[in-house]
């Protein structure tokens, strides 16, 4: 259908075409015919919203994803990318955004892991693969040691580590997605100069991020994707900032943000918590603590942000809230005064906590369930009696749900699996509403959802808060988390570092209160971090 | 015309384990052969009602394992649970005053009757007051204590009702209520072991298949190999009612089998419990977050499928008039297998009971067509792998992306062909 283009035989030949991919995941259509082209020697910006199918794109690629429509050609030749190792003989090599290294297994051992350095036979040359894995890990910067686990490392130099893996690989088309979520400001520069460097020397790059500064400073190539569509391919430096925003979201930013956030500084406290703390399950590692210190409190119709990096402790913030943790996790949590134990998800629900996961598929739905199914899980016994379910009780509490929420579907008993990701997100906020929360704990409500489900969300989210709920938000996009709280508090390596009002949100601030490295507020700096 | 054709074809593959069944009983009765009267023996009376009464005692304990199952675990200890059963029944038929068997059940008995009060009327009194969660809070604690005094009460009837028993011998009564519990109990010491020591169901129950087999055979006596039931000498006669049959047809196993079905059927179908059941199979980490006792739920499973497997040993032992250690040699995976023809998802979270009665019968019906064709039994075995195997495969429909894969790598194939054709072409011409 797509014939191989002729490879010429100029330096800057097409390294990568990608023809007409398309990929649904159940009845979503992720992908819609997406052609793009990558030439060696290039940083190809890959740019899009969270859902917009970066990733998916990249994933088909690398041969993660074998299930697919459309043709992909390396080096003019075409290639079924079934599995990794066909891409890896393809010359294709994928940081992936979930980090993949095995946390007990030295540095080393982790970047040599399946092309081990063999001395004879069948031993490791451990020694070489230590002087080979510095020699690619000192220009980006890494001063961890590199014959320990890498469970001992912070999460950031984990993901040198990662990038490293792929470095060494020697691969002539390298992805590249969110490598730099858990950097500091200085070890993103590092990894630009290494990254610039290969480019040099032939190889092509994808590069996938959310962070607009990075692109417009590393890519020469950015290509938007909206939706699962291929939306533009431009020059990096004839694009405007403003122009990219534009393209990604499908109209100007300002008309999603409709702000007016009513004071709320003078009301009661509904959430009470002080110095959480979290031990971190794997004995090896770096950080003992997974969150420490951390005490805040959230007024009735108040949304408190949670910002930081990846590894920060956001998450495991609220799940210490929800008693996920009991045994491993402690502090002292109030709600409306009364002091509660964080024993279980049951003691939790019972004291008004409602928890909206961040992985919705994952801990949210249970997919292979209906909707009345799924909406009823969290107060069946409501419904019941002497353990025998009301059918009419289980279709009210499914066509309000659908009702309240707007929820998309075909009936009260379709699929949660087959909704499409927006609807899914809705139905895990409305099953925990049906609990009557007072507190409700929001991890990343928008992930992987459309723009217009987003801003549905956003509304419902601000309505929520006007109806006198505790709201903790955690979010990685900032203008999501900017938007949407009234104060933030900026967590580092499970510390907090700072807790700022809306007069002080700004990206530039958040990061450097969320950056290894970067500053403390006085009001948190007694809590040093001893490394 | 195409809609109704596409809505037929739906149906029929919704039902299509029904269609096998059915298929397979018609191949049972052209394939049967012909008494001297003329008669068809398959579709004999006798014949099917033998059917009934050889599946029943699986179909009891695949019963139990579909709920199990059901939650994304596995019971590998029901065989020795069945086992065990028999031995203890059959021991507390002939034998009188304290035996080993007696010691272990009676205090279990006790032990249960305790329990199930001091559990199950809280959860009573709660539906009577449901809506004032306060007045439930204030009146638990009275509740509470009410409940347990009521077990302990009547805890203290069962045992001495059953100990004045051990003056003769264990009646059917006596049997059917003892065996159970302590069916019930080591089930969920199963589940206890499972969900507090956080271990795979497959290890924890492979290990008490080993350890309950030992328990049965120690119960007995290391010489003894078989306790003879003999209904009307050593036994009570009231206990031959087990192996009667009903009208002339219908055996009482087979009754046992139907109402467990129709029980727990029900049970998954419209109680809170069977959700659970399913939520927990489809995400178990979903149902915990939403509060679910996940833990006493999957202990409560286990229970359940342990005093089924007990529960099939009394037949087993009524059916063959003897309790033997060696009674449930493989009988676990007769069971799994019959579950998942039935097309329950060995991963959890999708299957249901009625699924599991037709995997019954579809095992039952194969073996018995094999046997009235007189086919040797270790090809038997083999048909019936072959069986489960293609069964399986049907249900999960993996066949259609197997297929899909073979034909993208076939048109990769075809198109590599064609290019290299064409460059050979280009070259002819230069």
């Amino acid at each position: 259908m797509f014939p191989p283009i002729e490879q010429t035989e100029s330096s800057n030949h097409l390294a990568l075409q990608m023809r007409g991919i398309s990929k649904s995941f159940g009845p979503t259509l992720v992908l819609k015919k997406v052609s793009f082209d990558l030439r060696a020697g290039e940083i190809h910006a890959l740019m899009g919203e969270n859902g917009a199918g970066k990733t998916t794109l990249m994933k088909i690629a690398a041969g993660l994803i074998d299930d697919f429509e459309g043709e992909i050609y390396v080096e003019g030749k075409q290639h079924r990318m079934a599995s990794p190792r066909d891409a890896a003989s393809a010359g294709i090599a994928m940081i992936q955004q979930e980090l993949s290294l095995v946390p007990e297994l030295a540095v080393d051992e982790n970047i040599f892991l399946g092309q081990e350095k063999i001395r004879s036979l069948f031993l490791v040359d451990r020694d070489q693969q230590v002087r080979a894995a510095r020699e690619v890990l000192s220009p980006l910067d890494f001063h961890g040691r590199i014959d320990l686990p890498v469970a001992k490392l912070r999460v950031g130099e984990q993901q040198l580590v990662e990038v490293a893996k792929a470095l060494v690989s020697k691969a002539r088309i390298l992805i590249m997605d969110e490598p730099t979520s858990a950097l500091s400001i200085n070890e993103t520069e590092r990894l630009f100069q290494v990254i610039r460097k290969l480019a040099k020397e032939g190889v092509a790059i994808v590069y996938i991020s959310h962070r607009m500064e990075e692109v417009i400073a590393v890519a020469d190539t950015v290509t938007v994707l909206r939706d699962g569509q291929h939306i533009g391919t431009m020059s990096a430096k004839a694009a405007s900032r403003r122009e990219i925003i534009r393209m990604m979201v499908g109209r100007e930013l300002q008309e999603i943000i409709a702000s007016g956030k009513s004071e709320t500084a003078t009301r009661k406290p509904v959430l009470e918590a002080r110095d959480l703390w979290l031990e971190n399950p794997l004995p090896t590692s770096a950080r003992p603590m997974l969150v420490q210190n951390v005490s805040f409190t959230v007024a009735a119709g108040e949304i408190l942000g949670l910002a930081g990096l990846l590894g920060a402790g956001r998450t495991e913030t609220l799940e210490v809230l929800f008693g996920l943790h009991s045994g491993t996790s402690g502090g002292e949590v109030r709600i409306e005064g009364k002091e509660i134990h964080l024993l279980n998800p049951v003691a939790a629900k019972a004291a008004g906590i409602a928890f909206v996961t961040e992985d919705r598929k994952r801990d949210g739905l249970v997919l292979g369930a209906g909707i009345d199914r799924n909406a009823e899980l969290a107060v069946l016994r409501t419904i019941a009696a002497f353990g025998i379910v009301s059918a009419d009780g289980e279709l009210e509490l499914a066509e309000r749900t659908i009702r309240d929420l707007g929820i998309q579907a075909s009936g009260p008993r379709q699929l949660a699996g087959t909704l499409s990701g927006g609807n899914q997100q809705k139905l895990v906020i409305g099953k925990w509403l049906l609990t009557r929360p007072r507190v409700l704990l929001l991890d990343e409500p928008t992930r992987g959802i459309d723009v217009g489900a987003k801003v549905e969300i956003y509304r419902f989210i601000g309505t929520l808060a006007e109806q006198g709920l505790a709201i903790v938000l955690v979010s990685s996009e900032l203008p999501e988390l900017t938007l949407l709280s009234d104060r933030i508090l900026v967590l580092r390596e499970g510390r907090p570092t700072a807790l700022l009002n809306r007069a002080q949100f700004s990206p530039e601030t958040i990061l450097e209160y969320a950056s290894p490295g970067g500053s403390v507020q006085p009001a948190f700096a007694g809590m040093e971090f001893a490394q | 015309m195409k809609g109704i054709a596409s809505t037929v074809g739906k149906f029929i593959l919704q039902t299509k384990l029904f269609w096998g069944l059915a298929a397979l009983y018609l191949v049972g009765i052209f394939s049967s052969p012909v008494n001297r009267k003329g008669l068809n023996i398959f579709l004999e009376p006798g014949n099917q009602s033998d059917v009934l009464r050889q599946v029943s005692n699986n179909g009891i304990i695949a019963v139990g394992m579909t709920l199990v199952i059901l939650t994304g675990g596995i019971d590998l200890s029901v065989g020795s649970m069945m086992a065990l059963g028999s031995v203890v029944c059959a021991m507390l038929l002939t034998e009188q005053g304290w035996t080993n068997a007696s010691l272990l059940a009676i205090p279990i008995l006790a032990f249960v009757c305790v329990f199930l009060c001091a559990y199950l009327v809280p959860l009573i009194a709660i539906n009577l007051h449901r809506g004032s969660a306060k007045a439930v809070e204030k009146a638990s604690s009275r509740v509470r204590w009410f409940s347990i005094l009521l077990g302990v009460i009547l805890a203290s009837l069962a045992v001495w009702w059953t100990v004045s028993q051990l003056k003769t011998k264990f009646g059917i009564v006596g049997v059917l209520i003892a065996v159970p519990a302590v069916g019930l109990v080591f089930g969920a010491v199963n589940g206890l072991i499972i969900t507090k020591g956080k271990m795979q169901p497959f290890i924890v129950t492979l290990a008490m298949m080993v350890a309950i087999l030992g328990i049965a055979r120690l119960l007995g006596g290391s010489n003894m190999a078989v306790h003879p039931v003999y209904t009307g000498t050593n036994a009570t006669e009231d206990f031959d009612i087990l192996r009667a049959l009903l009208f002339q047809v219908i055996p009482v196993p087979g009754i046992f089998f139907l109402i467990a079905v129709l029980v727990f059927g029900f049970v998954l179908k419209v109680s809170t419990f069977g959700r659970y059941i399913y939520a927990i199979g489809g995400n178990e980490q979903a149902a915990r977050l939403a509060g679910i006792r996940v833990d006493q739920l999957k202990i409560a499973v286990f229970a359940i499928s342990g005093m089924l497997a007990c529960t099939a040993g009394v037949l087993y032992t009524a059916q063959y008039r003897q309790g033997k250690p060696d009674a449930g040699a493989g009988a676990e995976l007769d069971a799994i297998a019959a579950v998942v023809i039935g097309g329950t998802n060995l991963m959890g979270g999708r299957g249901s009971m009625t699924g599991t009665l037709v995997g019954v019968l579809i095992f039952g019906f194969l073996g018995n067509i094999l046997q009235l064709r007189n086919i040797d039994s270790n090809t038997q075995l083999v048909l019936k792998g072959v069986i489960i195997l293609v069964a399986v495969l049907l249900q999960e429909g993996q066949l259609g992306v197997l297929w899909k894969q073979i034909r993208a790598y076939l048109k990769v194939k075809e198109h590599r062909r064609e290019i290299v054709a064409q460059s050979r072409q280009i070259e002819e011409v230069r």
